[in-house]
């Protein structure tokens, strides 16, 4: 644009140049006309803004013819001023040699030059203006449709049942791409469900076998004839089976857990869950010395399944007991948002963050499968509560935020 | 006690089979629900062990044929689904108790024998091992008819050893049965300990025998030996 812009100038400038250079030589050929005819100067004194010089020589001279810009000092203000000037010295027929030097004013051809330059400059300007304005206006409804597609690919969520609402468009490279979109998407969630499925049917289908090899073990255990030896083989084998036991129990629940299984909600509170297992777990706290105090300004309301809110309660309960120490307490505080389980324990060796990473032990506790309080994460996020851990020092804090579950 | 099993795995139906008749009871088989069908509209039963999900038929039709018929056979049911609605429905439509699988023996045992106490001794629930009884009604024990002060954890602990005298019970099976076999895993077998201990020295202050001998390794026998 600014590269046209400056061409144009010159352009122009050009074309005044050329004009005025034309009426130079037009009234030097008049003058050169009069004087080869006549060896006469024509007079020219009326001639306004025209600075003419012709000098009559009495030698011939060589034929010689310039245009070119010159200064001129002016008499009045002493300002140099512009001028174009002809200069010509030739010979007329009568072999006396003659020069004639016209002046041309610039500067008022140069203020229309400017005029002009301003004018194409703004015009050019507003031009340059529209036109980005013009291009970001198609731009933004020419990739309307393809924003939209990256931010709905962007927001799809693999759990959600919806396949992914692509806007239709008639642009043919969108129409591709939102094509390759919803192909993938489709694959990532057949995917994902096919696996979901492989998970919950190994886990099923695992328990018809470890339910015969445990009722096996217990009808072998009670054999009175067996040696020494072989019962410690089968005291091995028990305990390995406990574990198979409870880390598929614990598979197939997370499995059902993701498989919306447990579908169905009601309002729960929480506070009289704590309170039905902390009775449940009283006796195991009494012989391990450890104090309950209850602070509930709140009922803990929550909408969700009843099995699940036992799963999280006696998982944070059961954590709080089992990682406690001699003579340790256990505070409960349930707010209108919040549910605080608070335990005295020996400080935490591991990263809290990963506390609620499938499979993760903290080491010392062999018989944990390490499925507790992921399960827990997992319920949590599906009633859209927050859990946090937090630990200082010898208390450790588990944190539920059920702010956005509360039920009426 | 005699004791319908109904279960399509032959290799699980027939633990069951043994284990009971070890315990002394009269035990069928059915391996299909059509099996189950014939043998429970032909005979009464004290209790029928019920799988639900049999290859030709759903165990809870079996309940729902069961009721209509006013049989009164304590029904036990059985499935590998931790199923909340399966369980609900069951215990709805007439079913007595609902065990998951898998199961420890000694869970089974306790179960249809309480299924039966209340099914058979109407108000008379009375669990009696030589000077040891328990009165499932008021959930009291004594001991020479002294009253035991136990705490309900160990009351439970010792109706579940006394409906599994002499064979060996599992510290896993004792935490499931007091604790239930959720996944909290409350796995200290410690608190078992201290639970068996309380209730051996209360037994004992009340002149009771010991009958719980330690089985190093796998748990507990209460056996009078």
């Amino acid at each position: 644009m600014s590269a046209g812009g400056a061409f144009l100038y010159f352009i122009i400038r050009k074309d005044v140049y050329k004009q005025i250079d034309i009426s130079l030589i037009t009234e030097k050929n008049i003058i050169q006309d009069q004087i080869e005819q006549t060896d006469t100067i024509p007079d020219f004194s009326t001639t306004f803004g025209h600075l003419i010089e012709v000098k009559m020589l009495n030698s011939p001279t060589y034929q010689l013819q310039v245009i070119k810009d010159t200064l001129i000092q002016d008499s009045n203000s002493g300002d140099d001023l512009a001028y174009r000037k002809i200069f010509y010295c030739g010979n007329s027929p009568r072999k006396k040699g003659y020069t004639i030097s016209i002046y041309q004013i610039l500067s008022e051809k140069q203020e229309l030059l400017a005029a002009i330059s301003l004018y194409m400059f703004s015009l050019f300007f507003s031009l340059l203006l529209i036109s980005i304005l013009i291009n970001y206006l198609i731009s933004k409804k020419l990739w309307h449709p393809f924003y939209i597609s990256v931010h709905t690919a962007g927001n799809f969520d693999i759990l959600s049942d919806k396949p992914l609402d692509l806007p239709e468009t008639d642009i043919i490279e969108f129409q591709q791409l939102n094509r390759v979109f919803s192909r993938m998407t489709q694959k990532m969630r057949t995917d994902y469900l096919n696996l979901k499925e492989y998970n919950e049917n190994a886990a099923h289908e695992i328990q018809t076998p470890l339910a015969i090899i445990r009722s096996k073990m217990e009808l072998l255990m009670q054999n009175k004839k067996l040696q020494k030896d072989s019962l410690s083989l089968i005291k091995s084998i028990n305990e390995a089976t406990s574990r198979i036991f409870k880390l598929n129990q614990g598979l197939l629940l997370i499995s059902k857990i993701e498989n919306q299984y447990f579908h169905e909600r009601r309002p729960v509170s929480l506070r009289q869950i704590i309170e039905t297992y902390l009775e449940n777990y009283r006796e195991i706290m009494e012989i391990k010395g450890i104090r309950v105090e209850m602070e509930a300004s709140d009922q803990g309301m929550v909408e969700m399944n009843e099995v699940l809110a036992d799963v999280v309660i006696s998982n944070l309960l059961s954590n709080a007991i089992r990682y406690n120490i001699e003579n340790g307490f256990i505070k409960c505080h349930i707010d209108s948002q919040f549910l605080i389980v608070t335990n005295s324990g020996l400080p935490l060796k591991t990263d809290p963050e990963l506390l609620f990473i499938r499979f993760h032990k903290s080491g010392e506790n062999l018989q944990s499968v390490g499925l507790g309080l992921s399960i827990v994460k997992k319920i949590t996020e599906q009633y859209k509560m927050q859990i946090s851990y937090r630990c200082t020092g010898n208390i450790h804090e588990m944190k539920l935020n059920y702010r956005l579950n509360v039920a009426p | 006690m005699k004791i319908l099993i109904v279960e399509d795995d032959r290799s699980l139906c027939n633990s069951i089979n043994d284990y009971l008749k070890q315990e002394g009871h009269i035990c069928e088989i059915a391996q299909s629900f059509n099996q189950a069908f014939d043998k429970s509209s032909d005979n009464r039963y004290d209790c029928i062990i019920l799988d639900i999900g049999l290859p030709d038929g759903n165990g809870l039709d079996l309940i729902k044929e069961l009721k209509a018929n006013k049989a009164s056979d304590g029904i036990l049911i059985l499935s590998a689904k931790s199923s909340l609605d399966d369980k609900l429905i069951g215990l709805r439509i007439g079913a007595d108790d609902y065990l998951t699988k898998p199961f420890h023996f000694a869970e089974l045992s306790a179960r249809l024998n309480s299924i039966y106490r209340r099914n058979n001794f109407l108000g008379m629930n009375v669990i009696t091992f030589n000077e040891i009884t328990a009165n499932t009604s008021d959930n009291q024990a004594y001991v020479n008819d002294k009253l035991l002060n136990l705490t309900k954890k160990e009351y439970d602990l010792l109706v579940f050893f006394m409906t599994n005298s002499n064979r060996i019970i599992t510290k896993e099976s004792i935490v499931e049965h007091l604790w239930g076999d959720d996944v909290t895993l409350t796995d200290s077998f410690d608190f078992v300990y201290t639970h068996v201990k309380n209730l051996r020295k209360k037994i004992l202050t009340a002149n009771g025998k010991n009958y719980i001998k330690c089985i190093y390794g796998f748990g507990y026998k209460f056996i009078d030996s």
